[in-house]
């Protein structure tokens, strides 16, 4: 009886795609759509339409992997990268692509791989996955975007955990800010899990740039709205305290049958 | 930016305690990255007053001394007693202060006081000569402190070389914040405190030429090519400067914003950038071109192929998108915003200099640092803009710093090119537009008073019935130029921390996911049911992956090219999913785990001729190698063949409700990665849909695998467009089935296919069920070249229980018409 019993083994989910799922989840429960956009875009989408100015040091080759245009006549010159077609480095893109296609209200997230010339080790992958969220409806304030996000790290992280906003700058959004969540190991005291600050940085967002919606021509004084990026591996790291990004990609089943 | 908390404190009111300072940096926008005291090399070093001095009685040149540190050593009762020192210094009298490392100082050079014996008798701690202490050369004697220094006071605190020094990194957005003034007037906004920024002014003026009359004018003169790349350039002239070390307090400032004491001209032109974040730059005048008696400073692109060899002494080929200083029309003396030249450089020798304060172009010089990987103090802060409406104030406070520091004598006057004039914005801030945007109760005063403390002049107005402000920002402040940029001045100040958390109060939206993304996600499901795994690949190829395949070219477009690629394996993007699972399945097995069991629902990129953009695709693929499981008590296993990956496939279109799959044998040249005769295509009402099949050794070999592998790989795209949420209901049989075994000895090329198509047509409607239970293969018992299936076939009819004349009839019929159009037999 102690025998151990005859078992069907199934399959198990990718980390990243579970968190990827539960994020998807928890929007939806918000009345959220979930969108989807292309990994090649044109540096317009990615840089220009995002308000990112010309001169920007994450158009440049060492922060982009351009790719080989196949239909270059008549592009302008650039000021930095190498081309005018490049893997996407961010999925804010995709609020671009929404906003020009769409009429508000929006309230849409936008999962989906994004590269960047990191070398791969223990904390960078050159392909990692984003989650964008984009909000525009009339009467949005800088409120709903905390209840928001909030409402997210509680259901993702757990209903104990506290959240932090710091002002920080995005070409994008203003205010911007990133936002913290408690540690989870101390709870706030310090420890080495969180370089003994107490919290973990776990996203980016801010208030639609007012720019950015003239780009999509969205009236900025009747609509406003927030947007938000969410790092999956970043997410994934934290609650597993993973020694190495790497071994996402690797596909050892030793892993992979663990979650 | 390194913030010094001793300097900062002589420019604005700031808390006792850094850590308050550092508390409020992060609530309002400002990263901390590091905080570093400095000083602390100076621990257990104190000021002590020689008590007696008597000579060594074993040695003719050392002293035994007693040393008072007041409070700093103390007996068993509390009380201070001085410490007993052998010194070897012939310096000191009794009565002199001086510097004491006491037992567990740590001297630059880790050099560690501890308690020893010099000829027999007890030291307990070492009188320090200015050498030891790293605060210069002197190594005569012991370092003689004032009769007023206090006796047991640390060192550092004594010198004023105790600080703080706060790491932060600016966002690109805020120049102003890569100086100490900018930094004193944030703190002045976040504390709402007062600054006190008193700059040095320049005493005295100096005629020159033949009547002592003339000013800078007479020496210099100063042309600019491009005003767009150039707006301003400002120029002073200073004669018979002193070149020497700076003095303590200006080499201590430098040091402690990051940069390294030089001589005291050019460690003034640091000191003044790192207070203003006006980069400086000093000539050596004697080393510029005399053409009719003057200078003459051209401001110009320089030429394709033309040389600079930078102060760094690296020789660099410059290009003619980057600006250069030139001395006349012909040599270039700098790197406009970057990096002075080598050839007019401040050294030892040096009497006057010509001092450039002046504004690039932001875009240019960031450019011009990134194609040289030449990255400087200057070019950090021209890249992010540097403001051109005061770069004639700085001037003057380093000419004023000349004068005091350097001995020079100011020439009267300046020169200022300035082609385009900064205009400061003017903004109209509607108050309640901020509240309601931020959703927070700030109140006007709130957003009056800390602009003001930013540097902003406000003006009350009133338009209509509603409040507005009018804001003029600094000109320092270029990211200051729309409402929005205010709103955020004013949340991140009031504190984004304080806002109520609230949710939309959203109306006229639903959301949720599309049927599509459901089905995709029920895709994931089902193979999951069936044990595989799910893993995540590169997206990444290897430009040979292909080739490997044996993948025809034609069927898969051209690759979307890398240009600069990481690695030569990862510089296209892949246009199948196979290779990655391949590479996983020899991972695995490379590193000991036997039953692989993966798949993967990825996007694949096809580039396209005359195309900027690819096509994207989703595919899922899944590879099987292995065993299902290891084997158990109760259960044993086999190594799983194409049949394991058939059913796999078979499942994943039921559970989409795909029905009338065909799995047709492919042609050869288009699958050469899969094995002849254990291959499949799939095909669903003429689309093919992808193939299944054991990946052929000859590919296997080249992805370093040595096991069977079976994969299958599907267009996800054509499994959504064929997948359907529901069948009709089909009633549940209420009556008894008849059961009836057949086997059929058929030759070798008559399919399972073929086979079972005759049998459905020929059962008529009684016939419900066709069940192959065993394939049999004997040259002897069944024949060469000819097989025996056996079926299991289920007869039944919906409104009574079937007679066995009903059955043999039917049976009889079927087997008739079977038999005929295959030209089997009934095997007996």
């Amino acid at each position: 009886m102690t025998l151990p019993g005859r078992r069907l083994s199934s399959g198990t989910q990718h980390l990243i795609n579970q968190i990827r799922e539960e994020i998807e989840d928890i929007f939806c429960g918000l009345g959220y759509i979930v969108a989807d956009g292309p990994y090649v875009e044109t540096t317009y989408y990615n840089f220009t339409a995002l308000n990112a100015p010309e001169n920007h040091p994450s158009r440049s080759a060492k922060d982009s992997f351009y790719v080989e245009d196949n239909a270059p006549e008549g592009k302008p010159p650039l000021m930095l990268g190498d081309s005018d077609v490049l893997l996407r480095t961010q999925t804010s893109g995709m609020q671009v692509h929404f906003m020009e296609e769409n009429k508000p209200p929006i309230y849409m997230i936008c999962p989906g791989t994004v590269f960047r010339p990191d070398t791969a080790d223990a904390n960078h992958l050159p392909q990692f996955t984003q989650v964008e969220g984009l909000v525009v409806d009339e009467g949005i304030s800088f409120g709903d975007l905390k209840g928001t996000l909030d409402y997210f790290t509680r259901e993702i992280f757990g209903k104990d955990r506290a959240t932090r906003y710091r002002p920080h700058f995005f070409p994008f959004t203003e205010p911007s800010c990133e936002v913290d969540v408690s540690c989870g190991v101390c709870h706030g005291k310090g420890c080495r899990f969180c370089k003994n600050t107490g919290w973990l940085e776990i996203l980016g967002c801010g208030m639609v740039d007012p720019n950015v919606f003239e780009y999509v021509g969205i009236d900025p004084e009747r609509y406003t709205g927030f947007a938000f990026g969410i790092g999956v591996e970043r997410v994934a790291a934290l609650r597993y305290d993973l020694p190495d990004l790497r071994m996402l990609m690797e596909g050892d089943m030793r892993f992979l049958r663990q979650f | 930016m390194r913030v010094s908390y001793e300097w900062l404190k002589e420019l604005v009111d700031v808390p006792d305690d850094p850590q308050e300072l550092v508390r409020e940096f992060t609530r309002t926008g400002t990263e901390v990255e590091a905080v570093e005291r400095t000083g602390a090399s100076l621990d257990h070093v104190v000021v002590g007053q020689v008590v007696s001095k008597e000579p060594h009685p074993d040695s003719d040149h050392m002293w035994l001394c007693k040393v008072s540190v007041g409070g700093q050593n103390v007996n068993k009762s509390g009380e201070p007693e001085p410490l007993q020192i052998v010194c070897g210094a012939q310096n000191f009298e009794q009565g002199d202060k001086i510097v004491v490392a006491m037992i567990g100082a740590v001297l630059p050079g880790d050099f560690k006081i501890k308690k020893s014996k010099l000829r027999g008798v007890e030291s307990c701690g070492m009188n320090c000569s200015e050498r030891e202490l790293g605060l210069g050369d002197s190594h005569e004697g012991i370092l003689i402190l004032p009769a007023d220094a206090p006796v047991g006071m640390p060192f550092a605190d004594y010198r004023g070389m105790s600080d703080t020094v706060i790491d932060c990194e600016m966002t690109p957005n805020r120049p102003d914040c890569l100086s100490m003034t900018g930094v004193a007037t944030e703190v002045s906004a976040i504390f709402d405190v007062d600054t006190h920024m008193e700059m040095p002014r320049i005493k005295h003026e100096h005629g020159v030429g033949p009547m002592g009359l003339e000013g800078v004018h007479h020496l210099v003169d100063v042309q600019i090519d491009d005003p767009e790349l150039c707006p301003r350039y400002t120029a002073r002239v200073v004669r018979n400067v002193k070149i020497g070390p700076s003095p303590e307090w200006l080499a201590r400032r430098v040091t402690a914003a990051g940069a390294r004491p030089i001589n005291n001209v050019v460690d003034v032109t640091n000191y003044v950038m790192f207070l203003t974040g006006q980069p400086l730059h000093a000539f050596d005048l004697g080393k510029l071109t005399e053409v009719d008696g003057k200078r003459h400073i051209v401001v110009r692109s320089a030429r394709d192929g033309e040389h600079l060899t930078t102060l760094d002494e690296q020789d660099r080929e410059l290009a003619s998108d980057m600006l250069v200083i030139s001395d006349g029309r012909d040599r270039a003396v700098a790197l406009a915003g970057v990096m002075g030249g080598l050839n007019s450089d401040i050294d030892g020798t040096t009497v006057d200099v010509l001092l450039e304060s002046a504004c690039f172009d932001s875009g240019n010089v960031s450019r011009t640092s990134r194609s040289l990987g030449l990255m400087s103090e200057a070019s950090i802060r021209y890249e992010r803009q540097v403001d051109a409406a005061s770069c004639d104030e700085v001037s003057a406070i380093a000419a004023a710093l000349f004068e005091e520091c350097c001995g020079a004598e100011v020439v009267r006057g300046m020169i200022d090119v300035y082609p385009r004039k900064t205009e400061a914005a003017t903004i109209d801030l509607r108050p309640d537009r901020v509240r309601a945007l931020c959703g927070a109760p700030i109140e006007d005063d709130f957003m009056v008073r800390r602009l003001e403390r930013l540097g902003c002049g406000v003006v009350k107005g009133r338009h209509g019935d509603t409040h507005e402000l009018r804001v003029v920002p600094p000109t320092n402040r270029p990211d200051l130029t729309r409402e929005i940029d205010l709103v955020e001045e004013i949340l991140r100040l009031w504190g984004e921390g304080d806002v109520e958390p609230t949710l939309p109060a959203a109306r006229n939206h639903a959301g949720g996911l599309t049927v599509e993304q459901r089905r995709v996600r029920k895709i994931g499901k089902t193979l999951r049911a069936c044990g595989l795994s799910e893993t995540s690949t590169y997206c990444f190829a290897d430009p040979r992956d292909l080739a490997r395949m044996g993948m025809a070219k034609e069927i898969k477009g051209v690759p979307v090219k890398i240009i600069r690629p990481l690695v030569s394996e990862q510089s296209e993007m892949r246009r199948d999913l196979l290779p990655g699972l391949l590479r996983a399945v020899a991972y695995n097995k490379d590193h000991g785990v036997r039953n692989v069991k993966l798949y993967e629902i990825g996007r694949v990129l096809f580039g396209r001729e005359h195309k900027s953009l690819p096509e994207e695709k989703t595919y899922v693929a899944g590879v099987l190698s292995g065993a299902w499981d290891d084997d158990a008590w109760n259960c044993k296993y086999v190594a799983m063949d194409f049949f394991d990956g058939k059913g796999v496939v078979e499942e994943l279109l039921d559970a989409l409700r795909i029905q009338k799959a065909r799995f047709r044998v492919p042609e050869s040249e288009h699958t050469a990665w899969m094995q002849p005769g254990l291959a499949a295509e799939i095909v669903v009402r003429g689309t093919t849909l992808g193939w299944v099949g054991n990946i052929h050794p000859k590919t296997l070999d080249l992805f370093g695998i040595s096991d069977p592998v079976v994969g299958f790989e599907l267009s996800v795209d054509a499994l959504l467009n064929l997948a359907q949420d529901q069948l009709p209901y089909q009633d549940v049989p209420t009556l008894p089935g008849v059961e009836v075994d057949l086997a059929l000895v058929v030759d070798e090329d008559v399919t399972y296919e073929q086979l079972i198509q005759r049998i459905a047509s020929a059962g008529g409607k009684l016939l419900r069920d066709v069940r192959l239970f065993d394939v049999y293969r004997d040259p002897v018992r069944v024949g060469a070249h000819k097989k025996s299936m056996a079926f299991s076939l289920t007869y039944r009819a919906d409104d009574h229980t079937l007679t066995s004349a009903e059955v043999d009839k039917a049976h009889n019929r079927l087997l008739t018409k079977v038999l005929k159009s295959t030209g089997g037999e009934v095997r007996s």
